[in-house]
């Protein structure tokens, strides 16, 4: 766990150490934005209750999946037209600067993402049912599945009785669209221990030497014809890169990874290494502990209440980052009457323009164009990120929302979330510590 | 075409058809029964659970309340299997008038329902979620009963004795030879195929859709069609059934169901048989009114909500003056066709509870029997049923799945983990269906398979997959049936999309849409119909 010390204090005697930063939230906008911030050489403190959806996604970066061809030309063109969506507040350079910082940060903690070598357009990867999704960025072993070349048969490898990927199916599902693709399901060791196997828990045993060569000796005599060899991502977790190498060398062909569902071994890979990183460098992470409201001050936030074992303390700090995830991640709260609230500063929600709860969902759960509740309800920002109210005036003036918090976007659908998340992480600590003025 | 004979085609594979076909088989009679879905998936499948007491209708409907508790005491007896001895509770709050207390308890004692009263203390030493805000409670003989099961149970005992049932058939039409039903046709809802089966009588026990089928020659029934909400939270905030102690409305009634406690219902009058739909509004009241009862209930996590439509059978006169579903009497009626309509061979079995099912099935076979000569008299009292031990949802209480699973019992992969189905059971189930074609809903009906909190974000995957090896599916056909059970379960929760079912289903599409791509690959091809494979049931 964390090495921060929390100050017992209540809210109301002693105040406590301050910070520079307060970032709330250890999803992808709020890990990175501690991250950019220590870089940037502020002290900071990160506080979850938990950490965030990167420990469920399929592990790699959403810029705009939509895009053709050149994904950041897209993502500019469409910020240029509507100034309104997060990539219009965030703006061009916080994208690109996200984005290039995100590689550098994660490339630093041993994790390399990649990006399609040449031309900066989407991959196109596969999922666990065989279909395609286009995304930009993806962590190493995903990329490496990347069918925009693809050339010879792929070999899909399954685990004999494994709940979690049915290689049969994928394998047909690709064939449909064109991939040569094959399934071979190899044995695991004693498969009776392995009834409720998560896939934390194979990417643990791929750590060992041991079992990767077992792996090995199953796959290699059927990948003897095939470009590449793709297993689910639980390709090793703390010793991931070497696992990747070391079975692509034993095979004798590239691997590549498949995101599995629920838990995103990818996801853990990199919320370990970058908490290690932040506690390195000084950085106080608090994970676990619920901040129960922000103290307001006029129209400063002076800090943060955080409720852990049964004590309530406040930290302070100059500047709080509100990354606490939107809908899904609690910083945005429902309730059965229809109320949509933000619940520790009460901020003003834009929420859906509807009559009654009734209509915040289509009754078709798969629609194309998603359901209104998720591109509604969020915050409105300006060009620093400070959440507005009705009037289109910031609230606060040291409070910056970033990620799934901002409304305007449907993080379901639009598959730009993740690439938002990175962009406006880097823009308000770029705001925060007024590097861009 | 095919052609089958029998004495008598039972249609409708509710409670009242079930307990029907067993009832004839007991009597010696050759019966077939056929449901244009699997079993237990009309009203019967989507009702509230209780086995009554009578209490609820001792004052607004007394014959059907001494009917209950007859009945009640009947089926504890010969279907132990399916029910759980609740035991039930009447609650008065100062809310309700209260004069309505002692004119109920002087009826039920009248209609012979032992109804003990208790002090609030006793009451809430009972159940400790109870309001403190009683002011008068009496403990009562209702139960929480599994439908599944208990249908199960009169399948299996009319197969005992030479009956049939035969699931996935419609009766089309009906054959007719002068002024006499001689047999129906009938059509597999699933591949299209038609048959015929001949009988010297047909029994029409299809619930809501009685007006429809006796439409088929011509006949006109009436049915007012009351359609009823339900929600289920997430735990079991109570373990006795909870009714309010006033005049029957909206939202009366908790039911402790397996895991789950079920709220319920409302009463809104509809023209479809197949009416399920949920309100938003519905959900708002069900949960208002549990509230005061059990008080913070409505902050509870709501899993899933449903809807049943209840055919109540009233003469027409009478039917059009009354307003509100819940006051139309619950009694039942059978027609003798040949009597009102100068039809023979067929005799139509409508309205009653599930709790009143076997004496239902009773007075209609009486009257079958009379049509066709045959002297035996009704015995389905006097025996239990023989314990359905074939029952795939024999081990369906949660408790006993994860003591096996705990101890070794149930090897293989854990595929649904909030209700525990593993890999072996879906395997040996979609075996068992043999040639036959199997949804994921099927699977869903026969094992719990998809309907514990997360509704089948993880296991749907999982048993796509299986499904897939095992029967050979093409992989449109696959992602199809992936597809079809995801919507059927988002349409199940989609009235309760706040708070934490919200969150839980933004991580259910986002594992559809993004992890899995489930959206692009439906797009691949043009999707065939899939016949009727979102019957929904729940409990
Ligand atoms: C299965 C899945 C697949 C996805 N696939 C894609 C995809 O392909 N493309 C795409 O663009 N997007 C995708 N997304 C969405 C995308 O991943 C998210 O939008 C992005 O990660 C959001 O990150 P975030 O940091 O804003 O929020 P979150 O990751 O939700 O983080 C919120 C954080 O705030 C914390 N928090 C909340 N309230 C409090 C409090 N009161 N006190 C302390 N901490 C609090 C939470 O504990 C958590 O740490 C997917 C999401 C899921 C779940
Ligand atoms: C909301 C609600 C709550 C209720 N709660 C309770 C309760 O707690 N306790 C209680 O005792 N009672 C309760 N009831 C009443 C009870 O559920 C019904 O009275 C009972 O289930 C009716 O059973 P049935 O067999 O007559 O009809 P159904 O169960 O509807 O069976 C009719 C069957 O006929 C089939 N069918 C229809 N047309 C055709 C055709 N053309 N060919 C072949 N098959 C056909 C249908 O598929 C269906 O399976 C409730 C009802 C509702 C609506």
């Amino acid at each position: 766990m964390p090495a921060a010390k929390p100050e017992r204090h209540s809210a109301a005697s002693h105040p406590a150490t301050g910070t520079d930063i307060i970032v709330i939230g250890a999803g992808l906008a709020g890990l990175m934005a501690a991250v950019f911030a220590v870089e940037a050489g502020a002290r900071v403190r990160l506080i979850a209750q938990g950490w965030g959806q990167q420990l469920v996604t399929p592990g790699w970066i959403s810029v705009c999946d939509r895009a053709e061809d050149d994904v950041i030309a897209e993502v500019r063109g469409y910020a240029a037209l509507h100034p309104e969506h997060p990539y219009g507040r965030a703006g061009d350079d916080a994208m690109v600067g996200g984005l290039e910082r995100f590689r550098a940060a994660t490339e630093a903690v041993g994790l390399s993402y990649e990006l399609r070598r040449k031309d900066g357009h989407n991959m196109r990867l596969m999922t666990l049912l065989g279909g395609i999704q286009r995304v930009m960025l993806a962590p190493r072993g995903l990329a490496a599945g990347d069918l925009t070349d693809v050339r010879g048969p792929i070999l899909l490898v399954g685990f004999a009785g494994w709940r979690d990927f049915f290689a049969d199916l994928a394998a047909a599902n690709l064939r449909r669209q064109g991939v040569d693709a094959r399934a071979l399901a190899i044995q695991l060791p004693d498969p009776d221990r392995y009834w409720d196997l998560w896939p934390g828990d194979l990417a643990r045993q791929f750590d060992s030497a041991l079992f990767r060569e077992t792996v090995a000796r199953q796959v290699a005599p059927h990948a003897r014809d095939v470009e590449r060899v793709g297993f689910p991502a639980v390709l090793g977790m703390d010793d991931h890169p070497r696992a990747l190498d070391d079975l692509g060398g034993l095979i004798g062909r590239p691997v590549f990874e498949i995101p599995t569902l629920p838990e995103s071994v990818p996801g853990v890979r990199l919320s370990n290494r970058l908490r290690r990183w932040l506690l390195r460098h000084g950085a106080r992470v608090q994970i676990g502990h619920p901040v129960v409201r922000g103290v307001v001050e006029g129209r400063r936030c002076v800090g943060v209440e955080v409720q852990s074992l049964g004590h309530s303390t406040l930290f302070r700090a100059d500047h709080v980052i509100l990354a606490t995830g939107g809908l899904y991640g609690g910083g945005i709260e429902t309730d059965e009457s229809g109320r949509v609230w933000e619940p520790l500063f009460g901020l003003p929600v834009m929420a859906p323009e509807t009559e009654s709860r009734a209509e915040w969902y289509y009754d078709d759960l798969l629609v194309e164009r998603g359901h209104p509740i998720h591109r509604q309800a969020g915050l409105r920002v300006n060009t620093r990120l400070q959440p507005l109210d009705a009037a289109g005036e910031p609230v606060l003036d040291n409070v910056y929302a970033i990620g799934q918090m901002l409304a305007g976007f449907n993080p379901l659908t639009d598959g730009c979330a993740e690439g938002i998340a990175l962009a406006t992480a880097y823009k308000a600590v770029q705001t925060a510590l007024e590097l861009d003025e | 075409m095919e052609t089958t004979s029998v004495d008598v085609l039972v249609v409708g594979g509710g409670a009242t058809g079930a307990a029907a076909a067993y009832d004839l088989a007991r009597r010696g009679v050759r019966v077939l029964l056929v449901d244009q879905n699997d079993l237990t998936t009309g009203t019967s499948g989507r009702y509230h659970g209780l086995l009554h007491s009578g209490g609820r209708y001792v004052i607004t409907d007394f014959d059907t309340a001494v009917e209950c508790i007859t009945e009640n005491m009947i089926l504890r007896r010969i279907a132990p299997f399916a029910i759980e001895d609740t035991g039930g509770l009447f609650v008065a709050t100062s809310q309700d008038p209260d004069d309505f207390p002692a004119r109920w308890a002087a009826a039920c004692a009248r209609a012979g329902i032992a109804a003990e009263a208790l002090t609030p203390e006793q009451a809430r030493a009972l159940e400790p979620a109870l309001t403190r805000d009683i002011t008068a409670v009496y403990r009562v003989p209702d139960a929480s009963c599994d439908s599944f099961d208990l249908n199960h149970g009169f399948i299996t005992a009319a197969r005992t004795y030479g009956g049939d049932a035969w699931i996935y058939q419609r009766v089309t039409g009906f054959l007719t030879d002068g002024d006499a039903v001689v047999g129906a046709e009938l059509e597999d809802t699933r591949t299209g195929e038609r048959r015929r089966v001949h009988a010297a009588c047909v029994l029409n026990a299809t619930g809501p859709w009685a007006g429809v089928v006796a439409g088929l020659v011509g006949l006109d029934v009436k049915i007012r069609l009351d359609r009823g909400s339900m929600v289920a939270m997430n735990i079991r905030w109570v373990n006795t059934i909870v009714n309010r102690l006033r005049p029957p409305s909206d939202g009366d009634i908790l039911v402790p169901v397996g895991t789950v406690c079920v709220l319920g219902t409302t009463s809104i009058r509809t023209e479809d048989p197949a009416d399920t739909h949920v309100d938003v509004s519905e959900v708002s009241t069900l949960l208002r009114e549990a509230d005061v009862v059990v008080p913070g209930i409505r902050h509870g996590r709501a899993l899933r909500a449903w809807a049943g439509v209840r055919p109540l059978y009233e003469p027409p006169a009478e039917l059009a003056q009354l307003e509100s579903g819940h006051n139309v009497s619950r009694r039942f009626a059978v027609i003798d066709h040949t009597e009102r309509d100068g039809l023979r061979g067929l005799v139509t079995v409508v309205g009653g509870k599930l709790t009143t099912c076997r004496l239902m099935a009773e007075q209609a076979v009486d009257v079958v029997c009379r049509q066709l000569g045959v002297a035996a008299r009704c015995t389905t009292a006097d025996e239990p049923l023989p314990v359905p031990e074939t029952s795939p949802r024999h081990y369906h209480q949660l408790t006993h799945r994860v003591h096996r699973l705990e101890h070794g019992e149930m090897p293989g992969a854990l595929i649904c983990e909030c209700e525990v189905v593993t890999r072996p059971q879906l395997e040996a189930r979609i075996a068992a269906y043999g040639d036959q074609p199997v949804a994921l809903d099927d699977l869903r009906r026969d094992l719990r398979l998809g309907m514990g909190p997360c509704q089948a974000g993880f296991c749907g995957y999982r048993a796509a997959g299986i499904l897939h090896a095992a029967k050979g599916l093409s992989p449109g056909e696959a992602t199809r049936a992936l597809s079809a059970f995801v919507g059927e379960r988002f349409r199940g929760v989609r009235p309760l999309l706040y708070g934490h079912q919200l969150r839980q289903f933004y991580l259910d599409e986002l594992i559809y849409r993004r992890t899995l791509g489930l959206d692009a690959l439906l797009a691949l091809d043009q999707p065939q119909p899939e016949g009727v494979s979102d019957a929904g049931s729940e409990a």
